[in-house]
């Protein structure tokens, strides 16, 4: 599915390194250490030199643009994406990798149900809601 | 699947031994090929020569035997699986089957603004046993990602799901492969498991441009399941399916039914000429209700395939996502991927990373009950036919009744052969499930003792069950009350 091609776009990236000394991660996730070459996490799929499609961008995210925004958009966003790119040169070598940036995990919830006293007003605050369902433009495919 | 674009096809165990077993079953097949093309008396004789490979139930498997003989099918299946915890994943709207349309729902799972989602320690808990009970690695920190797309049963445009971290990877799955197909072990890579929210469900009205949708299930927790493409078959699909099936029930993680929509299996596949080490085309197949249905649908993909390539038409073949049509019996193009979906993920900034500890993960290995692989060749060992032995491991009741029964001291083979005729054939006709006879365990071992040592005989046994069943009792008090002891020659 397009999960397994989008991690295999990120892991085929060859700079990419994760810790395994905590043996956290399994082996299907391992990846090749190059050597020679400063080795820095790259998760933006888009290097300096190239940008993203911004019309495919913005059909992807619901945007209508017209061609004179995207021409007007191109710069700001390579202008957004340039600047999270000098994050790159940032030598990380000797740092573990995190996955999240916060220190703690936890905050789990009991499995007690408990019914939401005002769903009257979620059901009346929907515009096409009628008795039972939503109603809802016929869409018969995904994305 | 496109694992195969980060992992290189490295000769491991698993690829060895499915490759080795299908070398055997290809040339015991072939055998049978050969001996069908012979005339009709011959026929009688070569198909008494060869008990294991039994003769095919339908015609198209013949067609099918034809076909894996130049063409190797590469499956891989996605299950998930609905958990059956009493509130959502991330929110506490109660998770119940068959509410009354968009009566459970809170600002969370409508993902209305400003709401945000806690996670449900039990669903970390349901997914570290299931990791466990496939024998997977578990990351012991894992986190929650965002999977962007529109729909109209996606309530927040996203799904919470587990994109690069899942909370277990790795593992595998033995199978056994029923006696009417072959027989035989069989093992499957589990790629991973991971954690993530069900969508709502959408209702298509024949009439009119519009459709409905039910929010009670958006939210609700599942368990996604990626096996590693090593099924080889409709038969092994549906195998692996009914194992997926039987392990969550054994852990109690879900109901796992496959018509209430609980356990879902979508099909990956893709065939290739034999010795070709890239794999082909993929295809997705969906809307598979039934193990039956998997397995059909497979063999007809395979034979659509197959055909294709025959015909020189192999660049017909592209992936996409095609529907089982149960009525018609064959597959229907859905739609045409037209690349890839762009999911545009990234971490669930609304949740934190979910953290396991060892104690925590070695206490649930702990507490695991005997899984369905264990209790087969515990049974096995035992001296148990590998009949008797598949149907006793099916059904975690039938086996803990079946276990109690012999632990009460009753011999093994008789208790087995009680359970699989008269007591199998009763639950069938009043449609009642092991749990519900009045017989209890302690009972079936006191007849069956009763008849050994010759108390009352056999056929006396049969009808004193018949009442135990339905009214209970003691078999001591059944032979006094009817005055029942054998007179002894």
């Amino acid at each position: 599915m397009a999960t397994r091609a989008l991690l295999a776009a990120v892991s085929a990236c060859p700079r990419r390194r994760m810790g395994i000394k905590s043996s956290t991660c399994s082996s299907s996730l391992q990846f090749q250490r190059q050597e020679s070459r400063i080795i820095a996490r790259s998760f933006s799929s888009y290097t300096n030199s190239s940008l993203p499609d911004i019309s495919r961008l913005a059909e992807t995210a619901r945007i209508s643009l017209t061609p004179a925004e995207i021409e007007e958009c191109e710069p700001k966003i390579r202008q957004v994406i340039d600047w999270f790119g000098q994050l790159q040169q940032v030598d990380v070598n000797c740092v573990e990798p995190a996955i999240r940036a916060e220190m703690e995990g936890g905050n789990l919830r009991e499995d007690a149900p408990q019914t939401f006293e005002n769903r009257d007003s979620i059901r009346a605050s929907i515009p096409s809601f009628d008795e039972t369902y939503l109603k809802v433009p016929k869409v018969l495919n995904k994305e | 699947m496109s694992t195969t674009l980060f992992r290189t096809i490295q000769p491991n165990h698993f690829t060895l031994l499915t490759t080795a077993l299908l070398r055997t079953r290809r040339t015991s097949r072939h055998i049978s090929v050969r001996c069908q093309t012979s005339t009709t008396t011959q026929q009688s004789s070569s198909q008494q020569q060869q008990p294991r490979t039994s003769a095919p139930k339908n015609h198209g498997s013949n067609k099918l035997d034809e076909i894996l003989k130049d063409y190797e099918a590469v499956i891989g299946i996605e299950t998930h699986v609905q958990l059956s915890t009493s509130t959502k994943a991330f929110c506490s709207c109660p998770n119940s089957y068959g509410s009354h349309p968009n009566t459970s729902i809170c600002p969370v799972c409508m993902g209305l603004p400003g709401a945000l989602p806690v996670l449900s320690s039990k669903v970390v808990d349901f997914g570290v046993r299931l990791g466990l009970a496939l024998n997977c690695s578990l990351s012991l920190k894992s986190k929650f990602d965002r999977k962007q797309y529109f729909y109209p049963d996606l309530p927040k445009g996203y799904q919470i799901s587990q994109f690069d971290v899942p909370i277990a990877s790795g593992g595998y799955v033995d199978v056994d492969i029923p006696l009417e197909f072959g027989g035989g072990h069989r093992r499957f890579g589990i790629t991973r498991v991971h954690m993530e929210e069900d969508a709502g469900k959408l209702l298509h009205s024949d009439a009119g441009d519009y459709s409905q949708v039910d929010l009670n299930r958006a939210g609700v927790p599942l368990l996604e399941i990626v096996s590693e493409p090593d099924i080889r078959s409709g038969v092994e699909a549906a195998e692996y399916g009914s194992e997926m099936q039987r392990i969550v029930r054994y852990l109690g993680v879900s109901n796992g039914n496959m018509q209430e929509g609980s356990l879902r299996c979508d099909v990956n596949i893709s065939i290739r000429p034999i010795g070709q080490a890239e794999f082909g085309t993929k295809v997705e197949i969906k809307n598979l209700n039934a193990f039956s249905a998997m397995s059909r649908a497979i063999d007809y993909e395979i034979t659509r395939q197959a055909l294709l390539y025959n015909q020189g038409q192999a660049d017909q073949i592209v992936t996409e996502t095609r529907l089982w049509d149960e009525g018609a019996q064959k597959t229907v193009t859905m739609r045409k991927k037209e690349g890839l979906a762009d999911y545009r993920y990234f971490p669930e900034p609304d949740l934190p990373e979910v953290i396991l500890t060892q104690e925590y993960v070695d206490s649930i290995r702990a507490s695991l009950p005997e899984l369905p692989e264990a209790k087969r060749r515990r049974y096995e060992a035992m001296g148990l036919g590998i009949q008797d032995v598949l149907f006793l491991a099916n059904d975690v009741s039938v086996a803990e009744y079946f276990d109690e029964v012999i632990g009460k001291g009753a011999d093994v083979k008789s208790a087995a052969n009680w359970l699989m005729s008269d007591i199998a054939a009763y639950l069938k006709n009043e449609e009642l499930s092991i749990s519900d006879v009045k017989l209890t365990p302690q009972e079936l071992a006191e007849l069956i003792a009763a008849i050994k040592d010759e108390t009352i005989s056999g056929k006396i046994g049969k009808q004193i069950l018949f009442e135990l069943l339905a009214k209970g009792g003691t078999v001591q008090g059944m032979i006094k009350e009817k005055d029942l002891v054998q007179a002894n020659n």
